[in-house]
């Protein structure tokens, strides 16, 4: 009786800053700028030495492509609009939406051709994709201040920053950070139109535009919003229909209205034969090509897919204590949905129900055996905010139950208690800090210490990179030792990325870039299970199996150097 | 048991998780193979390894770091890229954090030695094969006669540069090779279904009714043919080429056929060749298949002293 009367004195003790915020003010906004500046400016500070990847290549040659119009558009408006100056600069890479290819090269035109803000093309390429990592922060902190409380919107945007692999594709000048961001705004304005105004109906409608225009993961969306709308509105629609009357959510019509709109407005490629482009868009990503991905020591090539991939990648890639907090998260809005409860306050919106959705969402597509998984965790970054979201409303739990039980031994003086919840944060903070700082730049081969590191990763057989992104690290050993002028096999590197690499000065200029290993003095080998065979070819080819160097990160092989004798 | 106790304190487990990952991962980041202990470990097997024998790295990851630290002298392509560990008859196996090489798993412990973070263990062979002639090393123009069924024609012993591309050209093609019309005969290194190396005879069967023919002069016969054989991984991994029929015959008889299907991998086959035990003979192996397209087919065989 003594402890339940603690904990009762305890919960009343909570400040209003342990309480969800329902107006967000100055500070909320200074907050959240300021964890997402901190971020993005880590970001540009380690983006020099992370290498390119494959895709990032194709979106560097394709925002140039997209450059060269928008120079047209300033210099003669009435010609860009004209199809055979579409076609000629959209063409590239068309199998993707625009936005992110436009923001690529919109940054490239003015942070480094204009304004010379960055000394290297990649960065001012990458950064509108840190930016979108930056509105991910900022979007995390205020849909979880408004929701459990400003500790938890601070807990949940760092520890959705603090993710190794999330990390990495925060780097890159691609369109998986991207997602990840304007999946979470979107169900953020989705949610805060549910007030019934126009104004955030209108918004969630363009931000809804904006998503789909960034990846094709948007076109799940309505899965997430139909239903919950239906649930939340069920009973207006229900009536009006009784009245004769189809009256749909507002939030609902301008997602379906004004999103396609700015879809269409904003992806010149389709403003002419719209029909059957957008036909092509769809066929390339319902048939899309499966490339290799290896999984428990089997390379998957194609369907069936393995369903533990989702869950085994993600205890092994995301923090184990983020995963901790996820799950007492979780299980609190579920009982509280259970009770029929909000937990907090009246909540009429069913806003745990809404984040349920936005979350299975994501990793629904993931776990069917139809679905390539090639791409491992970039796949379903998208769930990660709201992964982070549950896991700032657990920190909130861990803090009440240390202010709960404290409280029956002493009271708190308010240093105490601050004292008392930074030792908090920064015990459940400085792991996942530590495992993203280390895994750079190796961010798709590290794995978390729940299954060994990077080494524990790859003795359970799981993928250590993909893209070819590593072969700017090889440079060490290539400054040193490569003849000079040498013909350099780069195996897995796209030549735009090899390209760029060499512009910037990340691998020598003299080098000679080569197709295959027959051309080449030096070979590079990216380690990946289906790679193996260009390791053999090499040591038929050069006549030896030792390489001269290896590249590793932790003692795991990444990249084999050869020379050949 | 103070239940209300436990569950007091129970926000306590989260920030010890906390503790626990964090040192979990300093840990493991400082657990590390240095240069020394590699150094040291070459220098162990480097005085002791004997041309016979198997030298292994384990865990598999750590096989590139392996070659590197030895080098060719003792990790040598035979065996990097073996048939399989019959016939060696001791092994070292060089493994660090604890793994060893499933491979050798039935072998008898001789000798563990531990070098910083590397330990070799010297492993015997409880059952080695006697090899007698290993049909790899007639491939050479005095080795062996190779031709097409169809024209009868001689393929031509060649050497010219080797061809070896990026991921899906397959194996390299060796510059030391008979030229066929619209094929060849080579050694070469082939990436099988598991990925890993194999060294065999590499040799495309043309397709249709025509067929390679190889005929291995002079070959030592024991009680045993014992082989393997497989395709490139990405030729027979989607499992829907033709199967490719490899016979073996001497003097007019046959000894036997094996077919390879897709999606098998490296197989084992093995034929009784008692009838010739200890003789010196002319082994004919014949390949063939309905399709020529993508049949990039590998096999490796040898007479061993025992028998079936």
């Amino acid at each position: 009786m003594a402890n339940d009367d603690a904990f009762r004195r305890a919960w009343s003790s909570l400040t209003p800053f342990d309480r969800p915020v329902r107006q967000l003010g100055l500070a909320d906004a200074a907050l959240g700028g300021l964890l997402a500046v901190l971020y993005v400016t880590w970001l540009l500070a380690t983006a020099r030495s992370l290498g390119f990847a494959r895709d990032e290549g194709f979106y560097f040659h394709a925002a140039m492509d997209y450059a060269r119009w928008f120079r047209v558009l300033m210099e003669h408006p009435a010609q860009a609009f004209e199809r055979s100056t579409i076609d000629a600069h959209w063409a590239t890479n068309h199998e993707h939406p625009s936005l992110m290819k436009s923001l690529f090269a919109l940054s490239w035109m003015l942070f480094h051709e204009k304004w010379k803000v960055f000394s290297d093309a990649s960065t001012a390429f990458r950064f509108p994709g840190m930016m979108m990592a930056g509105v991910a922060m900022g979007v995390v902190y205020r849909f979880g201040a408004r929701l459990y409380s400003r500790r938890a919107g601070v807990m949940a945007s760092l520890l959705f920053g603090l993710m190794p692999q999330l990390f990495y594709h925060a780097h890159l000048a691609c369109f998986d950070m991207g997602i990840a961001a304007m999946w979470v705004l979107c169900v953020y304005t989705y949610w805060r139109a549910g007030d019934g105004g126009i104004g955030r109906a209108l918004l969630a409608g363009v931000v809804f535009g904006l998503t789909l225009e960034t990846k094709h993961n948007a076109w799940i969306l309505p899965a997430v919003f139909v239903p919950h709308a239906l649930i939340v509105e069920g009973r207006a629609l229900l009536r009006g229909m009784r009245q004769g009357r189809v009256v749909l959510p507002l939030r609902l019509v301008a997602l379906g209205t004004v999103g396609p709109l700015v879809f269409y407005a904003l992806w010149p490629w389709i403003w002419h034969d719209t029909v059957p482009r957008l036909q092509e868009y769809v066929n390339f990503h319902l048939h899309h090509e499966y490339y290799n991905m290896e999984f428990l020591g089997t390379n998957y090539f194609g369907p069936p897919s393995p369903r533990a991939y989702l869950p085994v990648l993600v205890v092994a890639t995301v923090p184990t204590v983020t995963l901790v907090l996820f799950a007492i998260g979780g299980v609190d809005r579920l009982i509280a949905r259970g009770r029929g409860l909000s937990g907090q306050r009246a909540d009429g919106q069913a806003t745990d129900l809404l984040m349920a959705l936005a979350f299975f969402a994501c990793l629904g597509p993931w776990v069917l055996p139809t679905t390539p998984i090639f791409g491992g965790t970039k796949h379903w970054l998208t769930a990660y905010p709201i992964l982070a979201l549950f896991a700032g409303r657990g920190f909130d739990l861990v803090v009440e139950g240390a202010v709960a039980a404290a409280t029956c031994k002493w009271k708190w003086s308010k240093g105490g208690r601050v004292m008392m919840e930074v030792g908090l944060a920064l015990s459940v903070l400085a792991g996942p800090l530590a495992e993203t700082a280390h895994a750079h730049p190796f961010g798709l081969g590290a794995y978390v210490p729940l299954v060994g590191g990077t080494a524990g990763g790859a003795d359970l057989g799981l993928n250590r990179q993909f893209w070819g992104y590593t072969t700017q690290d090889a440079n060490g050993w290539l400054e040193g030792h490569a003849p000079r002028g040498a013909a350099l096999f780069i195996h897995d590197t796209a030549w735009d990325s090899w390209g760029r690499l060499q512009a910037e000065g990340r691998v020598r200029s003299d080098l000679r870039g080569v197709g295959s290993p027959s051309e080449a003095q030096v070979a590079i080998v990216h380690h990946e299970l289906h790679m193996n065979e260009v390791d053999y070819s090499i040591w038929v080819d050069f006549g030896t199996v030792a390489p001269a160097f290896v590249v590793t990160h932790d003692g795991v092989p990444m990249v084999s150097i050869y020379r050949r004798p | 048991m103070d239940w209300s106790l436990l569950k007091r304190w129970a926000f306590g487990l989260v920030p010890l998780v906390g503790v626990i990952e964090l040192s979990a991962h300093v840990v493991q980041c400082n657990r590390k193979v240095t240069d020394n202990d590699w150094i040291a470990a070459r220098e162990y097997v480097r005085t002791r390894v004997r041309p016979e024998d198997l030298v292994v790295f384990a865990p598999r990851w750590v096989d590139p770091l392996g070659r590197q630290w030895f080098g060719d002298e003792i990790v040598t392509l035979a065996r990097e890229a073996r048939a399989d560990e019959t016939v060696f008859p001791r092994a070292f196996e060089v493994s660090i954090r604890g793994e060893r090489a499933s491979d050798l798993l039935g072998w008898r412990e001789v000798e563990r030695t531990k070098l910083g973070a590397v330990t070799v263990t010297t492993l015997a062979n409880p059952s080695p094969q006697v090899l007698v002639d290993d049909l790899l090393t007639h491939v050479h123009a005095q080795g062996m006669r190779v031709a097409r069924t169809d024209s009868g024609a001689e393929c031509t012993w060649t050497r010219s540069s080797s061809q070896a591309g990026n991921l899906g050209f397959g194996p390299t093609i060796p510059a030391e090779r008979f030229v066929c019309p619209g094929t060849f005969v080579g050694v070469s290194v082939v990436a099988v279904l598991d990925y890993t190396p194999r060294r065999c005879i590499y040799a495309p069967p043309p397709g249709g009714a025509a067929k390679l023919r190889l005929r291995f002069l002079d070959v030592a016969m024991g009680k045993a043919l014992r082989g393997h054989h497989a395709l490139y991984v990405e030729a027979e991994r989607a499992a829907v080429g033709a199967p490719v029929l490899l016979s073996f015959e001497v003097a007019g008889k046959v000894l036997g056929r094996v077919v390879h299907r897709d999606g098998t991998g490296w197989t084992r086959f093995e034929l009784d060749t008692s009838e010739w035990d200890g003789q010196r003979v002319e082994l004919i192996a014949e390949i063939g298949s309905t399709e020529g397209h993508r049949r990039m087919y590998c096999f490796e065989a040898s007479t061993r002293r025992a028998g079936l």
